[in-house]
């Protein structure tokens, strides 16, 4: 045998090709994910964040009276804020990996390394190595509470993994894409960081950071699609050349955008923002007052289970009406309190109420359940709590002119004020609910 | 398979010329492609490995055009560009594995297989499982000779490295290109021409965009035979030699200086007829192309200690 056909054997024509979308196809693509989540968390900033974050989750479980949903709450803002911020830089990072380890003319001389495919493969191995940061510290909570001995729920868990999934991926995206399409990698990083930078400044943090989550999902959700495409269709041009005509995914990655922008726009004018000011409903709940001797003012609102409840539902009943959000840990302790106080006077037939200032019904979910029956907690509309001061536009809040969170409002059977116990004093709530109680 | 070169002329952005309207035949087997930095070869490579767009003028490779079919071609291609870096934070193997998954080798068996004989062939089996960040020079160089090999390619484009291999890896690797060229298309584009002599069936030497030479190595040195000279010379005599032959290559003797020349007569008392080197055709052929920039290129091999083992070899 010659060597070159002893050559030709050892480097027979391929096999085992398959078309893209067949089942060895889609593993492929999961390989390359895999290999890209690998870039991730083999470099040294994956860890420096895990570690971050893990101290993060571990000093939030360990904080008096932090149950799971608050301390998942706590690991849930920390990566949409923190983490989100880092997730640019990081999403940057791997669209600059190319360029910056000098392997962008071999990976663009091969079949696949120009495609569209591989940029989406590219950014789901980010995004994946960036939700696992976000598991990491959640399974760093959930230890810490174990060994703490405070009961776990595990779909507190679960809800804020679920929540950071279109934050996160957004995050990642304007970074990847930015680097992307600028080349630069400071550059795309700078810019991500201004427009990031925009929502975080005058105490908005809880706001941009509910534009995300679970019910606003679709908004996030079609700007990551769109930035990624638009990546895609741009994807090669800098090595003048190496690109394909993908005009159809650019026209794509504009419909994504601009459904994205138009949804965002949305929320933004018909969400929940200063929503009293806008329906006659909540205007009319916002413009009661509490005034001695008068029913304190009455509402319709959601609770955990996307039930509507109202105060009527518990008529001829003492009822201890709270304020709270999980953006004050210390608040949050005010439901344990009831939840007590429900159990003790439950001949007694107290209601146990929990207006929830801050967050949305995702929010409000885990903390409901973990709660159990004692306890109904409703939500606030809107966003309304941030820099320690409940916001003008929650109609409830209005209503009752909560300043500050935990205020308790004691309402006898008829519904007349009987205390209002502010956060200063929340030791006498036992003693006003062991008065109220008794009056009959 | 042959890759066809038709009037293709590239000129980059403020007006410099990669290429001037080149016409070339590529067939099968090992080809070399020689010229000095500028001279168009990593144009002519980038345009048919699909990385840039020609100005004008069409390049086939197998028959499908390298700009309108990119992705026919870059089905049958292996390149290795000149200068490349791989992630450090990956295996051998596990960037190979990357890669292979860029060909399109989708199935888990036949990657593994491809692997292990692209690992084979640039000699890494042994570092398969190392971490790339730690390789050297010379093995980087061969771990990207065994990227390009991952898909079987039926067009090999490999721009050699100046620097990076060791004098028995080189030899290893112009073995491995004379046992893979079969029916393959091999262009090696190289600065280390004496090589070529043996290996290469077919070289093109280009100059500022232009083909000087393109054919077999035997009628590059063919037109020399009996007009090469080697000429032992004092140290004075340099200049006056110079003036009257092409010198190729200067060489220090223990009794004074030994040149090897170009010209049709030979008057010096000292000079014997030699046999032609690749070096010698090739410096020939730039100096005549460059005339007025020849000084430039007068030491092309480096003023050495004794004269050169092929210089030795071959006096008649």
């Amino acid at each position: 045998m010659t060597s070159s056909t002893r050559a030709e054997v050892v480097l027979a024509p391929g096999r085992g090709r398959a078309p893209a979308l067949s089942a060895t196809g889609v593993m492929a693509a999961a390989r390359i994910v895999w290999r890209e989540f690998q870039l991730n968390y083999r470099g040294p900033a994956f860890w420096v964040m895990a570690a971050g974050g893990v101290g993060i989750a571990v000093w939030r479980a360990s904080l008096t009276g932090a149950t799971s949903a608050l301390a998942a709450y706590h690991v849930w803002r920390s990566a949409v804020t923190g983490l989100a911020v880092l997730a640019v830089l990081i999403g940057g990072a791997a669209a600059a990996r190319d360029k910056r380890d000098a392997s962008s003319e071999l990976v663009l001389a091969k079949p696949l390394g120009a495609s569209a495919q591989l940029v989406f493969a590219r950014f789901l191995g980010v995004w994946l190595s960036l939700m696992t940061i976000v598991a990491i510290m959640l399974a760093a909570a959930a230890v810490r509470q174990l060994i703490g001995g405070t009961p776990w729920h595990v779909g507190a868990y679960a809800n804020a993994f679920v929540r950071c999934l279109a934050p996160l991926a957004l995050a990642t995206a304007l970074g990847f894409s930015l680097t992307a399409i600028f080349v630069n990698s400071l550059a795309g990083a700078v810019g991500a960081l201004y427009w990031l930078a925009v929502p975080l400044v005058h105490a908005h943090v809880p706001s941009a950071a509910d534009m995300t989550p679970t019910q606003h999902w679709p908004a996030p959700a079609l700007l990551t699609i769109g930035l990624v495409a638009l990546t895609a269709a741009l994807h090669g041009r800098a090595t003048k050349g190496a690109a394909e005509s993908r005009a159809c995914l650019g026209w794509a990655a504009a419909l994504f955008i601009a459904a994205g922008l138009a949804v965002s726009l949305g929320i933004a004018y018909s969400g929940e923002d200063a929503l009293s000011a806008r329906d006659p409903v909540l205007s009319a709940m916002a413009a009661q007052r509490l005034l001695p001797e008068e029913r304190a003012p009455g509402f319709w609102a959601p609770d955990g289970q996307h039930q509507i409840v109202g105060l009527s539902d518990f008529e001829g009943r003492p009822i201890a009406l709270a304020f709270w959000g999980p953006g004050e840990p210390e608040s949050a302790r005010v439901i344990a309190l009831l939840g007590e106080a429900a159990s003790r006077y439950k001949g007694a037939g107290l209601a146990c109420v929990a207006v929830c200032v801050d967050g949305d019904s995702a929010t409000v979910g885990p903390f409901a359940k973990e709660a159990g029956a004692g306890v109904t907690i409703v939500r606030d509309r809107g966003q309304h709590y941030g820099d320690g001061e409940v916001w003008s536009d929650a109609p409830l809040g209005l209503a009752y002119e909560v300043k500050a969170v935990p205020t308790v409002f004691l309402l006898d059977r008829n519904r007349r004020l009987v205390a209002r116990i502010e956060s200063h004093s929340i030791e006498s709530l036992a003693r006003s609910l062991e008065t109220l109680v008794a009056e009959r | 398979m042959q890759i066809e070169i038709r009037d293709l002329r590239k000129v980059y952005p403020g007006g410099v010329v990669g290429l001037h309207g080149l016409n070339l035949t590529i067939p099968s087997g090992l080809y070399g492609l020689l010229g000095p930095n500028g001279s168009g070869k990593t144009t002519l490579m980038r345009i048919l490995a699909t990385l840039l767009e020609p100005t004008s003028g069409e390049a086939r490779v197998g028959g499908h055009d390298v700009h309108k079919d990119k992705a026919a071609v870059r089905e049958m291609l292996g390149y290795m560009p000149q200068e490349f870096g791989f992630y450090p934070n990956l295996t051998a193997y596990e960037t190979l594995d990357y890669f292979a998954l860029l060909c399109r080798i989708t199935g888990k068996q036949e990657r593994q297989r491809r692997i292990e004989e692209a690992l084979g062939h640039a000699n890494l089996s042994q570092l398969a499982g190392r971490r790339v960040g730690t390789f050297s020079g010379g093995m980087k160089q061969r771990l990207g000779i065994a990227q390009a090999l991952l898909n079987n390619p039926r067009v090999l484009i490999v721009d050699e490295p100046t620097s990076g291999l060791d004098p028995e890896e080189r030899i290893r690797l112009r073995n491995l290109w004379a046992e893979l060229a079969g029916d393959r298309v091999i262009i090696l584009s190289t600065h280390i021409v004496a090589d070529l002599a043996a290996s290469a069936e077919q070289l093109a030497i280009l100059h500022k965009g232009k083909l000087l030479f393109a054919g077999r190595p035997s009628e590059l040195l063919s037109p020399l035979r009996g007009q090469t000279w080697i000429i032992d010379i004092e140290e004075e005599e340099l200049s006056t030699i110079r003036s009257q032959f092409f010198v190729t290559g200067v060489f220090r003797s223990a009794t004074g200086m030994q040149v090897r020349a170009i010209g049709e007569k030979m008057g010096h008392p000292k000079g014997y007829l030699a046999e032609p080197t690749m070096d010698d055709a090739y410096v020939h052929t730039m100096k005549r192309e460059a005339g007025a920039e020849a000084t430039a290129l007068d030491q092309p091999t480096g003023v050495q200690a004794g004269p050169g083992a092929e210089a030795n070899d071959l006096i008649n």
